[in-house]
């Protein structure tokens, strides 16, 4: 648990830090507004902005994609790792190609995503699930393929039936690698969903950031990253908290 | 009441077939316990894992006078295999779980078990909480949850130390008297075997075989004057020196 505090800690010092180099080059040292605008005034626009409502629909425009496409992403994912698991010839004629697929860059594909599944919610949803996919793919292939072969003579000893032996062994054998390509996931469906916006759409923080930069507003820009950088780590805390909460049996204890 | 006819069993591998076991046929009457011995590559645990149903043998076939039952075996591994992500309780009702016995009737039967298999006290640790004495008991009371009437064990005691091996040791013998149980015991350790069993198989390797069964004529419940006796230290020595010609 003092570990836990000490890295809390020293997290809110860097930041503070960062902080203080920020109000420093915006104050002190004298950068112009447009190019670095002052701390307060970034807090004073989000502020305002929250108060008019112009801020939330954004938020939780970006925060719905984003888990919308972890999701969808992560059960497809497992399934078809699972798939492939348990069907040799299926992983024969699949692994191949999915591995291409896997090392192709699906950021450079943003644009044909558009053009295929058009401007609305469904190519944004799109883009984030195939950034997720493939983490979570290879990393549930890995967890299914790691399981201790004497947990399937246990399953078949006690005659369980296919799904007793998904749910019940296999799946949760494997969470710990499958959450290893969830939290690569979550992080590649952050950016997904902000390149997403800035392509197409008039919602969310990714938009957010393209009106402010086209209308010289650098305040609301700032305020976007900002957003956008504090809603990754509180989903890296979140995640590291479902880690450590359901997965603590698989952490050897210290002695 | 198992019946072994004419079980044989080859692997086909890159250097060509692997006689595993050859062919042979034995019974096992009920509520016998029978220890399996043998040098490595006897095709002992081989044999088990035909019986379990793990594997199918390449000719011949295994009757369990047991007609009808879904789990008609228990199985205890060489390291417990036990659901790393359940406790000790949960880990020992899953079979119960698994085929659909309602909570409160299954909550019981842990309970007798944990009593039985003296774990009580550690119904909520996890395993990576336990020593390995400990998880090889979970995996009995596992084993026995939903009252098989053959009890298979795969070497169960090796992995554990040498006291605790003992104390297991007793536990087991007191279990098989208490639940009747027929009870295949797979060992590396010959003092084992004679001390446990109502009759030693003796496996010989390469290829796996029967060499020789004996009948173990010791008076029951077995205790430490038993480990004394002449009786045993002379099937011991004899067991000992067969497993000596073969490794040689």
């Amino acid at each position: 648990m003092s570990g836990r505090l000490r890295a809390t800690a020293e997290y809110g010092a860097a930041l503070a830090l960062l902080g203080l180099a920020w109000w420093y080059a915006s104050g002190p040292y004298g950068m112009p507004p447009y190019l670095l605008p002052s701390p307060a005034s970034v807090l004073t626009t989000l502020w305002n902005m929250l108060a008019a409502g112009q801020l939330l629909p954004h938020i939780a425009f970006t925060i719905q994609n984003i888990v919308l496409g972890l999701l969808i992403g992560t059960v497809f994912g497992v399934l078809l790792a699972y798939l492939l698991f348990k069907t040799p010839f299926l992983n024969d004629v699949l692994e191949g190609p999915l591995v291409v697929l896997q090392t192709a860059p699906k950021i450079a594909l943003a644009p044909l995503i558009i053009i295929w599944f058009g401007l609305g919610l469904t190519a944004k949803i799109v883009l984030i699930f195939s950034l997720v996919f493939f983490p979570v793919f290879a990393g549930a292939l890995a967890g299914f393929r790691a399981i201790d072969s004497r947990l399937h003579d246990l399953a078949q000893l006690l005659r369980l039936t296919p799904a007793q032996r998904f749910f019940r062994v296999d799946l949760l054998a494997s969470l710990p690698s499958i959450f290893v390509g969830v939290k690569i996931g979550a992080i590649q469906a952050l950016v997904g969903a902000i390149l997403a916006e800035w392509m197409s759409g008039a919602q969310g923080l990714g938009y957010l950031m393209t009106y402010a930069t086209a209308t010289y507003k650098t305040p609301i820009l700032f305020g976007a990253v900002l957003l956008t950088a504090l809603f990754g780590m509180v989903m890296h805390a979140l995640l590291n908290e479902i880690e450590a909460r359901f997965l603590s049996w698989n952490v050897p204890d210290e002695r | 009441m198992i019946t072994i006819e004419q079980i044989a069993k080859k692997f086909s591998g890159k250097s060509g077939e692997v006689i595993a076991l050859e062919p042979f046929s034995q019974e096992i009457a009920e509520g016998e316990l029978v220890s399996i011995i043998g040098p490595s590559g006897c095709g002992k645990s081989t044999l088990l894992r035909i019986i379990a149903g793990l594997e199918t043998p390449t000719s011949g076939k295994i009757v369990l006078g047991t007609s009808g039952l879904k789990r008609p075996v228990g199985f205890v591994f060489q390291d417990a295999v036990l659901l790393p992500w359940k406790t000790v309780a949960e880990n020992i009702r899953f079979p119960l779980d698994t085929s659909g016995v309602p909570r409160s009737q299954g909550d019981q039967k842990v309970k007798e078990l944990i009593q039985l298999v003296g774990l009580a006290g550690f119904e909520n640790s996890l395993p990576k909480q336990l020593s390995g004495g400990m998880k090889q008991r979970a995996a009995i009371a596992r084993a026995l949850a939903d009252d098989p009437p053959i009890l298979l064990m795969d070497e169960p005691f090796s992995a554990v130390d040498l006291l605790t091996r003992e104390t297991l040791n007793d536990e087991l013998s007191r279990i098989w008297r208490k639940t009747g149980k027929t009870i295949l015991l797979v060992t590396h350790s010959v003092e084992e075997a004679a001390y446990l069993g109502t009759r030693v198989m003796v496996m010989s390797p390469r290829p796996g075989r029967l060499r020789k069964t004996f009948d173990v004529d010791l008076p029951s419940p077995r205790g430490e004057e038993t480990k004394r006796s002449p009786e045993f230290l002379d099937l011991v020595a004899e067991l000992r020196t067969m497993m000596r010609e073969m490794t040689q």
